[in-house]
């Protein structure tokens, strides 16, 4: 707590320090880069992650000389988890501190506060948005830097398939990222032709799982699957455990992903599948000097989030350095025709902006440890398979 | 689907009492200060934070509720003293100046608990198993949680009713000229008052943390809720917050149950705005009454 608290000290006098410098005339010999953070309220956790692995990419590209022999300085202010507030940083950010390049905020529903000013601005903006709808063409300058949201559940229908599930209870969150999950879970489990026997879905403001775990538990599915968020998928587990419901398979988007999952569920975080778009252990190029940077810098594990921004600013400071300028029209047309490696695994744009390279992974807490379980490939560990009971 | 109904019933009582747990405090303070506290909710996280600390140190949740009570209560009551006791209250535009000050601290203690504990969705692992009675299963920290809710209902209902301070409160909160001029210290039973009410946010904290993951910015939404339950039950009304919390607990369980989740979160501001049009003074208001 103490550590924390000393960490948050020292962002709070970094980002009082950050404030002073942007007073004085611009330096020409920097590039500046521009992005809000969710420092404070509901997305602050993921969000920190992110500035994080923007913070160590930009360190990494300053030590190995700069971009087009610049230094890059990062420029960046808290969007308070709010889109208004967003839209008015990046507005800033653009006319008043004129940074030459933008990067994405933290989550969909910000992204598209945003998306419309980096297009008005001629900005090209990698962004943490994994909604496919949002691609359509209509934000020529903002490109997906993210895995797509029906990729994040594909790999763990494929797993269930192969491991003789048959039908599957759903329950999602009732908001736009884990309702689009929904529907492409029902989506693959057709494909492969599973049976969804139960569906509800919650508002994100419910607290109380018990009912709708009753009767899911009712339709005696083999898998229960959740499209959720952390403490959702946390209330689904208690309310599972304290019904000793008995599924062979209980399976989570976002949830278990977190440390924080175990250490709040205790031994009911036992054999809990989960979902990840990264995981410290993979062969992607750079992943474990990433790794190793990150726990370095900033003294914890990083997390997917951390490594798609990581990833991002590395793939936009690539691109500036291919085209050999900042010209927006240079990078934009060199992201759109180049396949490059990252430590998310291959970046590949789609023609209206839709990335379509990056994997997603099954992962299961086994022991207080989350374990890589599928693919097969890429496995840590092998999977606890049925769910030994509570 | 006897089992199942009663399940329902049994477990909306339940929730009913985690739901008046969250409340009493807003409600003791209400009644005798006529002061709605809007870091309330804020005040709940951080009893609950505090737990999840002092849990990481092998202190069980029970054990960390006098603690988080406890530092509530110092925090409350020297916010009392250091600043609404300041405010002038008087005058048209009183309620709204403690409403203003209520709200800038739930800024505060929000971002402290930011600066502490970081953003992320925290919980702990408590009593996660089951009690099964005839087949009916409970959870075991719901249980918990509601036994100590009735239990705070009860006492602080009895404390108002029967003792001399309970009574001295009363008066207060009727009339503080008239408590004043027989001689009550109205000033020292205002910063008890809302010293209690506070120690009553984190104990509330302290167990529903173990039911609720919260995150430092989760205290809004908590105040609504108790808010709810207060309003619902007749501002400032003990007993009345304790049959809305029962009335509430078992509509949203088992509106959830056969109408879905959707359906469940509608069916509680369905029955509030019912209540504000038919009886707007609440359950077993009364104006002006504790």
């Amino acid at each position: 707590m103490i550590d924390r608290f000393r960490r948050n000290a020292a962002l709070i006098a970094l980002l009082a320090l950050i404030a002073a410098q942007t007073a004085p005339v611009r330096a020409a010999d920097t590039i500046k880069i521009g992005f809000s953070v969710s420092e404070t309220g509901a997305l602050a956790a993921p969000s920190v992650f992110d500035r994080q692995g923007y913070e160590l990419a930009a360190d990494e590209i300053n030590a190995h000389g700069g971009l087009l022999g610049k230094k890059v300085e990062l420029v960046h202010y808290d969007d308070q988890s709010t889109p208004a507030t967003a839209n008015a940083l990046y507005q800033k950010l653009i006319s008043d501190d004129k940074v030459d390049l933008i990067l994405g905020p933290y989550s969909s529903q910000i992204t598209q506060a945003v998306a419309p000013i980096a297009d008005r601005a001629k900005l090209v903006m990698l962004s943490m948005d994994a909604n496919p709808q949002a691609f359509d063409g209509s934000h020529p300058y903002v490109f997906q830097a993210i895995a797509q949201t029906p990729q994040y559940m594909a790999p763990m229908i494929e797993f269930a398939a192969r491991h003789g599930v048959k039908t599957i209870a759903l329950l999602y969150q009732n908001s736009p990222f884990p309702a689009a999950l929904a529907g492409a879970i029902k989506e693959a489990a057709a494909g492969r032709g599973l049976k969804i026997v139960f569906e509800e879905a919650y508002p994100p403001a419910t607290t109380d799982f018990g009912p709708l775990v009753l009767k899911a538990a009712a339709t005696n599915p083999d898998l229960l699957i959740g499209g959720t968020f952390l403490a959702d998928s946390e209330g689904i587990v208690r309310a599972a455990k304290a019904q000793n419901f008995h599924a062979k398979m209980y399976a989570f988007s976002v949830g278990p992903v977190e440390p924080e999952f175990s250490r709040a569920l205790g031994p009911a975080a036992e054999a809990v599948f989960g979902n990840t778009l990264w995981f410290p252990t993979l062969s992607t190029k750079g992943n474990a000097d990433f790794v190793k940077g990150f726990r370095a810098k900033f003294n914890r594990d990083p997390d997917y989030h951390a490594a798609l921004s990581y990833a991002a600013l590395k793939l936009l400071a690539t691109a500036a350095q291919s085209a050999g300028s900042l010209d927006q029209e240079k990078i934009r047309g060199w992201l759109r025709s180049h396949t490059v490696d990252t430590v998310m695994g291959p970046f590949k744009l789609g023609p209206t902006g839709l990335q379509t390279g990056f994997s997603s992974y099954v992962i299961q807490w086994q022991k207080e440890k989350q374990v890589l379980v599928w693919p097969a490939k890429s496995a840590t560990g092998s999977p606890v398979f049925p769910h030994p009971g509570w | 689907m006897a089992v199942t109904i009663l399940t329902l019933v049994l477990t909306g009582v339940l929730w009913g009492g985690v739901y008046l747990l969250m409340a009493s405090g807003l409600n003791l303070i209400y009644g005798v200060m006529k002061i709605v506290n809007l870091a309330h909710g804020d005040f709940i996280v951080v009893g609950g934070l505090l737990t999840l600390t002092l849990f990481e140190l092998h202190v069980n949740p029970l054990a960390a509720l006098p603690a988080a009570a406890l530092m509530m209560f110092v925090v409350g009551a020297l916010v009392q003293r250091g600043i609404l006791e300041r405010l002038v209250t008087a005058g048209p535009t009183g309620e709204l100046r403690t409403l203003l000050a209520t709200f800038g601290m739930s800024y505060v203690v929000s971002n402290v608990g930011l600066l502490l504990w970081g953003a992320q969705v925290q919980s702990v692992p408590f009593l996660e198993g089951s009690v099964n009675l005839f087949g009916i299963r409970l959870p075991e920290n719901l249980l918990v949680c509601s036994a100590v809710a009735f239990a705070f209902a009860v006492a602080v209902h009895v404390w108002l009713t029967r003792t001399m301070s309970g009574k001295a409160v009363r008066a207060t909160s009727q009339s503080a000229v008239g408590a004043a001029a027989c001689g009550l210290g109205i000033r020292r039973i205002r910063v008890l008052t809302f010293g209690l009410g506070c120690a009553m946010a984190g104990a509330a904290g302290s167990l529903t943390i173990t039911l609720i993951p919260f995150q430092n910015s989760s205290g809004g939404p908590l105040t609504v809720q108790a808010f709810t339950v207060i309003a619902l039950g007749g501002l400032g009304n003990y007993v009345g917050a304790f049959l809305a919390a029962v009335i509430l607990g078992v509509a949203e369980v088992s509106t959830s149950f056969f109408f879905g989740s959707n359906a469940a979160a509608a069916v509680v501001y369905i029955l509030f705005i019912l209540i504000l049009v038919f009886r707007p003074q609440g359950l077993l208001g009364r104006a002006a009454r504790v």
